[in-house]
């Protein structure tokens, strides 16, 4: 590995909810990983995994019920200063998985992309601020007269790029994009993934990107981590996860990768998983080191196992 | 087998009002399905295909008006005699009374417009049962945890007493699923079913469509732009641009010997698991504004085998088989002969040798 420090450092992180008295989830149980200045990481599990939860307790819109995070150099797992805080809503962005979600159906687009430069005071004028929206608007392929309609006036993947271009235009160091391209069509899925690549070529930003889409996925990022009920099972670059997948679960869900090859796709069976019968607990065991960056989760011999077959 | 035709739609055309003036976002569209049939529609953000469908189902935005055509939709009566009715002229009130949710079963785009997030999910996955069909209480929660369990949803009785903001984004879209197949509709429109999905829940869920499409013979619409989806379900497919169709045909035609343009920019803008490009395809420029009429050909300014006659008409359907039309000029017996993209042909080559 480099010498590099790393811009994110999560270190056993856990994110319970108490839902009743006696139902708790665990929606994220004790998950370890990097994220180095100017990288990709991608994160992948199925649905209810945990991923978007370790998206928003990174960018603590929940208190971490345990673990640590490191960003930049500081600890911001704990309470938050002043300074933490405003450091934290410029230099680390969230792109939302529900778009309307988190856009103000009153406001206009264009003063819902301005918010951020408004609330931190990043332009000298009233031209400058409208350059920087007409500009970040056109980077995510929308209109300068866009900025004058309600979300939501649009189509499903236009008020994506909104969301898009509302992190972006705060140039911050880390975008934690949650499934910020699966509403969007193929063709625009290409624009928005070459756009991201190219700003981060311009700028060194990196990406935590979450997403359940793994072509996208092996196509983005350098590195990436699978995860299942709340649990981080394997990890490492992209060609070691793609061409040597070692957890039988990252395998389950390589094989169910749809093809778009229609006679090939309507005869195929993808490999099954289920945890209840797999005879795995992913409470026991721990982090093995394969080769180069490639991490897996297990116990000594369910890691033997796996790596003779 | 004979084939019954379900939803028939024709030269359907809405305008919208805006602030910037009036938005041409469907400019006369046509559509068949068939019953037992799986249609999939795909295109790109804001071709219209969410509006298409909406308008199939009686919904359409108040700054929206129908400028013309119709949408025929035949269903059985509980005697089993078929009846016709073009929805655009019914009265909201029946529309809701006897044909959605009961009949023809929408899953949205966005899952949380269509989820009540003061209620819990148990009691709206119930409230269709009980509405349309006067189900008893017990009976609709019974099926309401199987429809759950079947779906893919872990702890399903717990989970009916959740509201939708304890759940995750793929298991909100589930919910969604099982309140559509609730009332056995007989016409399912599935608005990017799976985009929340991960791959194997999204597998489930369209096989356990396919199961119910095979034991009651429904008919399916699909609206995704996941082409690895549509290969797998889809017998149908159709192209939309700019708020027209622009090609159709069967799932191996559009495939394997796509015609339009647009269609091979869409096949070639897929990424290719096979290959270690750095740069993903995409299809130059970026759609018309609908805001302003388009002359021609809609597709003409990104595309670089555009013909001068693309600039002043806009293309028929040529037809090419019986089931595969294209909207483009190029299939004029006067154009030019052109070929699609070598990269785009070696790749169907791969796949078609695949498939041997
Ligand atoms: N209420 C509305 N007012 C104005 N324009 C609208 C309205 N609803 C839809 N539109 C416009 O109509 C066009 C078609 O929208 P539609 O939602 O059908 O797109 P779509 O094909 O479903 O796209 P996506 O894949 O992004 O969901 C878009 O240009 C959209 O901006
Ligand atoms: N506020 C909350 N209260 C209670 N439970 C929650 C809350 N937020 C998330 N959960 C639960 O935590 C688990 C993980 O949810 P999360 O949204 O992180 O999943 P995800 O991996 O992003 O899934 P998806 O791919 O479906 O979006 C789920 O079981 C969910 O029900
Ligand atoms: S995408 Fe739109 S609609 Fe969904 S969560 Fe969302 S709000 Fe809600
Ligand atoms: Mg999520
Ligand atoms: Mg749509």
């Amino acid at each position: 590995m480099s010498e590099k420090t790393p811009l994110l450092q999560v270190k056993n992180l856990k994110q319970y909810f108490k839902v009743s008295n006696n139902y708790t989830v665990r929606a994220v149980d004790g998950v370890t990983f990097d994220i180095y200045p100017g990288e990709t990481y991608g994160l992948v599990g199925e649905s209810g995994s945990g991923k978007s939860t370790i998206g928003r307790s990174i960018i603590r819109l929940y208190n971490p019920t345990e673990g640590q995070i490191i960003f930049d150099g500081t600890d911001i797992s704990g309470k938050l200063d002043k300074k933490a805080t405003a450091a934290l809503r410029t230099q680390m962005q969230m792109i939302f998985q529900d778009p309307m979600a988190c856009l103000n159906p009153r406001k206009k687009v264009g003063e819902i992309i301005g918010e951020g430069l408004d609330i931190h005071h990043l332009y000298a004028n009233r031209k400058e601020r409208q350059d920087k929206i007409d500009r970040i608007l056109a980077k995510v392929g929308l209109a300068p007269e866009h900025a004058d309609r309600y979300p939501h006036q649009f189509s499903g993947g236009q008020r994506q790029r909104v969301g898009i271009a509302r992190a972006l235009i705060m140039n911050p160091k880390l975008i934690i994009a949650d499934e910020c391209i699966s509403a969007l069509d193929v063709s625009i899925q290409a624009q928005v993934v070459n756009l991201m690549k190219d700003i981060q070529e311009e700028t060194g930003t990196a990406y935590l990107f979450i997403a359940h889409d793994l072509s996208m996925v092996k196509y983005i990022s350098d590195r990436i981590g699978v995860l299942h009920l709340g649990h981080l099972l394997e990890t490492g670059t992209t060609e070691e996860i793609f061409a040597h997948p070692v957890h039988p679960y990252t395998r389950s869900l390589l094989s169910a990768i749809p093809s778009p090859n229609p006679v090939v796709e309507k005869s195929r069976v993808a490999e099954s998983y289920d945890y209840a019968t797999s005879g795995l607990d992913y409470n026991a065991g721990s982090l093995h080191q394969l080769e180069g960056t490639h991490q897996v989760w297990g116990t000594d011999e369910d890691v033997a196992r796996w790596l003779a077959k | 087998m004979e084939r019954e035709k379900v939803l028939t739609v024709r030269d359907l055309s809405i305008t919208f009002t805006t602030t910037a003036g009036p938005v041409h976002a469907i400019r006369g569209v046509n559509l068949d399905l068939y019953r037992g049939e799986t249609l999939a529609i795909v295109g790109e953000s804001g071709s219209g295909k969410s509006v298409t469908v909406k308008a199939a189902m009686g919904i359409l935005a108040k700054n929206g008006k129908v400028d013309s055509g119709t949408i025929e939709y035949t269903y059985h009566h509980d005697d089993g005699t078929p009846e016709t009715v073009d929805i655009l002229k019914m009265k909201k009130k029946d529309i809701r009374r006897h044909i959605n949710g009961k009949r023809i079963a929408m899953i949205f785009q966005d899952p949380m417009t269509s989820l009540d997030p003061t209620m819990t999910i148990g009691k709206q996955i119930m409230e269709g049962m009980i509405w349309h069909y006067k189900t008893p209480k017990e009976e609709a929660y019974k099926k309401a945890v199987s429809l759950l369990k079947e779906v893919g949803i872990t702890d399903a009785e717990a989970r009916m007493g959740n509201y939708p903001h304890q759940l995750s984004g793929g298991m909100r879209q589930r919910v969604v699923i099982a309140i559509a197949l609730a009332c056995d509709p007989e016409l399912l429109i599935c608005d990017e079913p799976t985009t929340a999905l991960d791959v194997t829940i999204q597998a489930k869920i369209l096989e356990l469509i396919q199961r119910i499409q095979k034991e009651r013979r429904i008919s399916v619409i699909y609206i995704t732009h996941d082409l690895g989806v549509v290969a797998k379900v889809a017998d149908f497919v159709n192209v939309m641009y700019a708020g027209r169709i622009v090609e159709t045909g069967t799932i191996n035609e559009i495939y394997y010997e796509p015609a339009h343009p647009y269609t091979w920019g869409l096949l070639s803008a897929m990424p290719d698991l096979d290959t270690n490009d750095h740069r993903l395809y995409t299809i130059p420029g970026s759609p018309p504004n609908l805001l302003h009429p388009v002359t021609g050909d809609a597709f003409a300014p990104r595309n670089i085998y555009a013909l001068k006659i693309d600039d002043r008409a806009e293309p028929p359907m040529f037809k090419i088989t019986d089931t595969h039309y294209a909207a483009t000029w190029l299939l004029d017996p006067r154009a030019p002969k052109v070929e699609m993209p070598a990269e785009l042909k070696a790749r169907i080559q791969r796949m078609k040798k695949e498939a041997k």
